[in-house]
């Protein structure tokens, strides 16, 4: 399993989990430190780890990762497109807010994910079997006063897996948005300073029903909220 | 053969002409009917009956040149022609274009700016050119990614991005130049041909470099080892299929070696040694997608051993004069 900003959140909550599972990993983050603690963490628990410090909004960043996992591992089965940034904090109005972070924003929510999966999503094609995972947001679908960047961008990656999903019918190969609901993370706490963390949900149990899900039969529909999972 | 005006060789990918891969035109030779036409890569399918098997190379391009420093601070561009864990055999030429061989010398050390070091510790015999490089401190594949460039010749006078040399299905990396006859190649072709009953799979070969940068040394053809791999479901695949279309001459020459002396494809992998010349009597493949390229590339010589040379003079002549582009960016030959 293939995991982008694996150190921290949702991405490290998930890299555990799927070490506690018996999956290889593939981890990347930008900071080298936090991820080579992720991936001590992951290895004490059993994993074979790569870790790969690389920013996804960098093309050749995506593609040495890309790369170096399928030199190591030889397949992925599975990829989580879990990087993502907010883009400016305190959270701006769209009125306020600059085209240029907007364009940040989406180099590395948006066209990071498309590249990575560009780069993998051949050898799953030949080997007529893949998950490939978006992670989404409820900002993706609702106009939160503040979140129109991250929200934009998030809407743009449900767009692509959309299409993508409908465009991989009967190949094997399967892509799904995740909204894992709003999550006690340093990310949220970026973006709203004054949430009462006992409203959230914490990431290990998101990442625990998120792995619970991979591991299972997919759901037909392309988007999945974690909180509406049976 | 025939040559080529420069005007005829591709500077650039069909993606940044403004056109699809798959919009490149297509040359196909019947070589039992010794007719050709002329279509496009997208209507492959008109062309290849249900129950036939496309093969093609899933090896993803490295990006091949890697600049480097040597001991008095002098600038070369190391090519790994053959890369062996701990050790490379390669090419050492100029940073900068027309890329002339460089004369190192044995036991300086050469650095990349990311901390691989490589100590040369002599050259091959059998191609002086390639320098064998012992690998000192730091990571080969690494550094290749972080700081290579793809190889590319004066034909490309521009820099082209790694993206744009990938085929869309490129998956173990290890070729330092792309197997370019499958860079025409959409998913969206692929997977209407599969519904129209072409099957698919992939073997492995990592493509060395075409050129040693010495018009005289490669027009002797020096043979260069190329790892391969044929793995069990691909065997089986071409063992079964009605009609074997390779893309590109790397799955000939991955295949030819697989193939025992019965002609059964074995499940293989190794150091391809095999040259494949117009005396080669094909076992394996039916039919080849395949690129334009001049003399005195070796892939001339494998396409001979499909079809007569007056018929391949025919199929170059006829493309040339419908301005068809050269190389690995250029434009496609089916020869059935």
């Amino acid at each position: 399993m293939l995991i982008t900003g694996a150190s921290r959140g949702l991405g490290r909550a998930l890299a555990r989990a799927a070490a506690h599972e018996g999956a290889s990993l593939a981890l990347c983050a930008r900071g080298a430190a936090d991820l080579g603690a992720v991936a001590a963490e992951c290895r004490a628990l059993g994993a074979d780890v790569l870790a790969v410090t690389a920013d996804i909004a960098e093309p050749r960043d995506v593609e040495r990762l890309a790369a170096t996992a399928l030199d190591r591992f030889g397949v992925v089965d599975i990829v989580v497109n879990n990087a993502s940034t907010l883009g400016p904090t305190p959270l701006p109005f769209l009125s306020d807010a600059s085209p240029a972070e907007l364009e940040a924003v989406f180099r590395t929510n948006v066209i990071g994910p498309m590249r990575m999966t560009q780069a993998i999503i051949g050898g799953m094609l030949l080997r007529g079997r893949g998950v490939l995972v978006n992670i989404s947001s409820d900002a993706a679908v609702n106009g939160y006063p503040g979140w129109g960047v991250y929200g934009a961008s998030k809407a743009a990656l449900d767009a692509l897996t959309r299409t993508w999903a409908a465009e991989l019918s009967d190949t094997g190969v399967r892509m799904i948005s995740v909204d894992p609901g709003d999550m006690d993370t340093a990310m949220h706490r970026a973006a709203v300073p004054d949430a009462d963390p006992a409203e959230l949900a914490r990431p290990e149990d998101v990442a625990g029903r998120m792995v619970e899900l991979l591991a299972g039969a997919l759901p037909a529909a392309d988007r999945v909220e974690v909180a509406a999972l049976p | 053969m025939i040559a080529v005006p420069p005007v005829q060789r591709a500077a650039l990918p069909a993606e940044l002409r403004g056109l699809r891969r798959d919009s490149a035109r297509l040359c196909v030779i019947d070589r039992w009917s010794s007719q050709i036409a002329h279509s496009v890569v997208a209507r492959l399918g008109d062309f290849l009956s249900p129950g036939s098997l496309l093969v093609v190379n899933s090896s993803r391009t490295l990006p091949g040149a890697l600049p480097m420093t040597r001991e008095d601070g002098g600038a070369v561009q190391v090519r790994p022609a053959v890369r062996r864990p701990g050790h490379w055999d390669a090419l050492a030429v100029e940073a900068a274009p027309p890329h002339r061989n460089i004369r190192l010398r044995f036991g300086e050390l050469l650095r990349a700016r990311d901390g691989l070091s490589l100590r040369v510790v002599g050259h091959r015999d059998d191609a002086p050119l390639l320098w064998q490089l012992a690998v000192e401190t730091g990571d080969p594949l690494a550094t290749l990614l972080r700081e290579g460039e793809p190889i590319r010749y004066s034909y490309v006078p521009e820099p082209v991005t790694l993206e744009h040399y990938q085929t869309v299905y490129g998956r173990v990396p290890g070729s330092v130049e792309t197997p370019s006859a499958g860079r025409h190649l959409t998913w969206e072709l692929l997977m209407s041909l599969r519904r129209h009953g072409v099957g698919l799979t992939d073997i492995v070969l990592h493509c060395s470099i075409s050129s040693l940068q010495d018009d005289a040394v490669d027009a002797r053809k020096p043979l260069i080892e190329e790892w391969f791999e044929v793995d069990a479901g691909a065997a089986r695949a071409v063992n079964a299929a009605s009609r074997v279309v390779a893309v590109g001459t790397s799955v000939v020459r991955a295949l030819e070696s697989s193939v025992d002396a019965s002609g059964v494809v074995q499940p293989a992998r190794g150091w391809a040694t095999l040259a494949v010349t117009p005396a080669t009597k094909i076992r394996s493949v039916d039919a080849l997608l395949s690129g334009f390229h001049e003399p005195p590339a070796t892939h001339l010589d494998m396409l001979r051993a499909f079809v007569d040379t007056p018929l391949l003079e025919r199929a170059y002549r006829e493309s040339r004069e419908r301005g068809y582009l050269w190389h690995e960016f250029g434009d496609a030959m089916l020869i059935l």
